[in-house]
């Protein structure tokens, strides 16, 4: 395999795998807020602020994945 | 099909002053300061008994990051005094964060064909020197109240007298371990934080780029989505760099003002 194909590839590969999880856990985040809001609507707000830095945090591993794969194509 | 513009992760080199190469994403800071300056300025023209709308507004942001500082370190003295450094940085991003979808200042491009400004939080230089200041800020200020107890939080070489009977040694070994694995998780801490800022700016300029780089037609319309998002983005993400300071600050002093209750 040629250099500049493996990098493609390996580029697609790691951003592919590596949302999995965090699409995942933002999933889970997103539905157990709104079960919440749902049930107590007075405590929407403090609930959504509460989301909105969980779902930040989940996606750390979607960030870093995609980090990785900007340095494979640019850097390399 | 039309050009698709090459992206890259350093920035481009404007002028050299002495030793220092003066890059875009420098331009790009000195620009949200004097916004930032230029503001602050007209809000306080304005500002009285009787509020303006602006002052209105901004002094809305000031009370919910306040209220969130008051619940993180417990005391409205504490949340005082670190306030300033907080608000700082999370108005510093809520405006820099911005930059790459504002039409206008991302096109300006000097004489030889480079962007004059680039947001300024798409350099890996802004978020690891915040990052560093606000870790080295929660552990220097750590030693500074308690320096045997903050590094007994690590070294957990205290447990070992606890051991009453024989059950009790598998626990403290245990406990020792996991303080020296909070030492792994302080240096993850540099990197979660700042890549996080890092990767979320950065990629929400890349997909604008290559959305309306991939043909003639999908300039217009094609990329306001990803506009919208890329906004919300910006929003959230200087909220919770903000959020993620105060609870690294906060959990290392509480960590040592209080007697550990185990």
């Amino acid at each position: 395999m040629e250099v500049e194909a493996a990098k493609l590839l390996a580029a697609g590969l790691c951003m592919g795998i590596g949302a999995v999880g965090s699409g995942i856990g933002e999933g889970i985040v997103g539905g157990r807020a709104l079960e919440a809001m749902a049930r107590n609507p007075k405590v929407s707000d403090k609930i959504f602020t509460n989301m909105i830095i969980a779902i930040a945090l989940a996606e750390s591993t979607a960030i870093y994945a995609l980090v990785i794969s900007l340095i494979i194509l640019f850097v390399f | 099909m039309a050009e698709i513009p090459t992206i890259k992760l350093a920035p481009d080199v404007i002028t050299d002053i002495g030793p220092f190469a003066i890059t875009n994403a420098h331009m790009g800071t000195f620009l949200v300061s004097i916004i930032i300056i230029l503001a602050a300025l007209y809000i306080r023209k304005g500002a009285g008994v009787k509020p303006t709308k602006a002052q209105v507004a901004f002094e809305m942001l000031m009370d919910f990051i306040m209220q969130k500082m008051v619940i993180a370190f417990g005391d409205k003295k504490t949340a005082k005094k670190f306030f300033p450094l907080i608000f700082t940085i999370f108005l510093f991003l809520l405006v820099a964060n911005q930059f790459a979808y504002l039409p206008l200042v991302e096109s300006i491009v000097t004489e030889d064909g480079i962007k004059l400004f680039r947001t300024p939080a798409s350099h890996y230089s802004l978020p690891i020197a915040y990052t560093i200041f606000i870790v080295f800020l929660s552990h220097i200020l750590a030693l500074f109240i308690h320096p045997i107890r903050h590094i007994g939080n690590f070294i957990k070489i205290d447990q070992l007298w606890k051991i009453r009977k024989l059950s009790d040694i598998p626990m403290a070994f245990l406990n020792i371990f996991l303080g020296l694995l909070d030492i792994i998780g302080e240096v993850a801490k540099l990197a979660s934080l700042s890549t996080r800022l890092f990767g979320n700016v950065f990629a929400g300029g890349v997909i604008i780029i290559i959305i309306s780089g991939i043909s003639t037609y999908t300039q217009f319309l094609a990329p306001i989505p990803f506009l919208i998002l890329g906004t919300l983005a910006g929003f959230v993400q200087a909220f919770v760099f903000a959020m993620l300071s105060i609870l690294y600050i906060s959990s290392a002093l509480n960590a040592v003002r209080k007697p550990q209750s185990i």
